[in-house]
């Protein structure tokens, strides 16, 4: 186990740098700067933070929007996909109009769906769900318009029905680019979910961050960084591990055959 | 124009009139959805008003000198380190630690420091935008075949001759695809900052006007900035195939690939 999750990381030696900056930092930074605050403070600030009690519904209530909207986008987009990818004509009447909502920033969603649907916890929810589903929805179709023909025509000669070969050829053929999709939806599901928070107000680590920096408590506002930090960084490790066994299970499939 | 392209255009016109019949017919009834036609007229009444265009000049010279920014950094750091092996490992570990972290984290460390300011959205924007060129510079350079060291060796140039005369033009097309992912994210994270940190350009007007109960002129700010993100990526597709002749494929998908 411990072998199969540094395979996912560079050596430890390189954090080197890192360590040295927050240690440089440590010893430079003598009194309580307004600015940059050293990184002992921020642990003072993030441990009182926690025994006040605010910490920890913060990060439920993050996490748990962010796991809610991620995975209710990611089957969005892979259903929506695998349904503009299987057909020809839909993928050619859809093809300008995705491509302008792709050029959209994700981040322009959410005064939209405030004014919309109003200020509510399944409006984030959605909010990052929409955002998430589209990177998820452009890979499955480029996943499906790029599975070779041969596996259609095995698929005919079988006389295998819709479902049949859409289960059996298209859906294994397209986890490689899904997961493509997901990687790049998770970064943008955790900025989505930070940015709701700091724009609504919604409970959640983005607003202990504003009120941090409405309050001047710098220190509070780089040890909530930090933590931020640290969970993406987890949760990048996590999607990694659960990628690699997938695509074991489902290898890509580069070959010169279309 | 051939079949695809005409196809296209036909669903963007179904989708505009499939809109506009929905929300006359009260098919779909929200208090701020506004008709394209009810858009289009607040489009025009922007572009007579005339401070849109100031508006777009500020976000775009913000996402354009962050991306500069950006790149400079990136690519001076990604040729670091691709082109030493003992660089790759004592640095590898802290560039991935930082990298999941989302730029939007730092908004509240921003206006600590810079107030509301451009600053605030350059640091904003330049943070999550040198990932792609970095890492794409430093596997471009980590891969260069040996073959072309030999060259370089063979002909006695000097390390930084090398480097701008041998190993860059290899490497071009991977810096490409980081300069080309980093743009679009540069506007996304300009719009994004604007939002909440620095109160000027596109993505404080598209608030602005949420705020004001104006979704018409809502709806006419994403427009623009949907255009703007078609616009950007056509010029520097362009210009690329203007520098690189038959290098330059296109990527799949947009954010991906990092």
């Amino acid at each position: 186990m411990i072998r199969r999750l540094t395979q996912f990381m560079p050596p430890a030696r390189g954090l080197a740098p890192l360590v040295l900056l927050l240690a440089v930092w440590e010893m430079v930074q003598r009194g309580a700067s307004p600015n940059f605050p050293r990184p002992s403070l921020w642990w003072t600030a993030i441990v009182n933070l926690a025994s006040s009690g605010a910490l920890r519904p913060a990060v439920e209530a993050t996490l748990w929007t962010f796991v809610a909207g991620l995975a209710l986008g990611c089957a969005a987009g892979f259903a929506l996909g695998l349904l503009i990818g299987t057909s020809v004509a839909v993928r050619q009447w859809s093809s300008l109009l995705l491509e302008f909502l792709r050029a959209l920033p994700p981040p322009v969603t959410i005064p939209i769906a405030v004014l919309i649907a109003g200020y509510s916890p399944s409006m984030k929810i959605a909010v990052i769900a929409i955002t998430a589903s589209w990177p998820v929805l452009l890979n499955t179709v480029a996943g499906v318009a790029n599975i070779r023909s041969l596996l259609f025509d095995v698929a005919r000669s079988l006389r295998l029905s819709r479902a049949e070969s859409l289960w059996t050829i298209v859906i294994p053929a397209t986890i490689p680019d899904f997961l493509l999709g997901v990687r790049v939806a998770l970064s943008i599901a955790i900025i989505t979910t930070l940015l709701v928070e700091m724009f609504t107000g919604l409970p959640g680590i983005g607003v202990l961050m504003i009120l941090g920096q409405r309050a001047y408590d710098s220190a509070q506002v780089f040890g909530l960084l930090a933590i931020v930090g640290v969970l993406a960084f987890l949760l990048g490790l996590i999607f990694a591990i659960v990628e690699g066994v997938v695509l074991r299970r489902w290898p890509p499939r580069h070959g010169a055959l279309r | 124009m051939n079949r695809e392209t005409l196809r296209g255009i036909g669903g963007v016109l179904i989708f505009l009139a499939a809109w506009e019949a929905a929300v006359r017919t009260r098919l779909i009834d929200f208090d701020y959805l506004p008709a394209p036609s009810v858009i289009a007229a607040a489009l025009v009444e922007m572009a007579e008003d005339g401070e849109v265009f100031e508006e777009i000049v500020h976000t775009l010279r913000a996402a354009l000198a962050g991306w500069l920014i950006a790149i400079v950094i990136g690519v001076v750091a990604g040729a670091a380190l691709g082109l030493s092996p003992r660089a790759r490992k004592y640095c590898l570990a802290s560039v991935e630690a930082l990298r999941p972290l989302p730029g939007i984290a730092f908004v509240p460390v921003a206006i600590l420091v810079f107030g509301f300011s451009l600053e605030t959205e350059l640091v904003v924007v330049v943070i999550p935008t040198v990932w792609p060129i970095l890492v794409n510079t430093m596997g471009g350079f980590a891969a260069i075949p040996s073959r072309l060291h030999d060259v370089a060796r063979s002909f006695r140039m000097s390390p930084a001759a090398a480097t701008l005369t041998v190993f860059a033009p290899a490497t071009a097309p991977a810096i490409l695809v980081g300069l080309r992912l980093s743009m679009t994210l540069a506007l996304v994270m300009a719009v994004a900052v604007e939002m909440i940190g620095n109160p000027a350009g596109l993505g404080y007007a598209v608030v602005r006007e949420a705020a004001a109960l104006r979704p018409d002129l809502m709806f006419a700010y994403v427009f623009i900035i949907g255009v703007l993100g078609i616009v950007l990526n056509a010029a520097l597709i362009g210009a690329a195939k203007l520098v690189l002749p038959g290098e330059f494929k296109r990527p799949r998908a947009e954010w991906s690939r990092t």
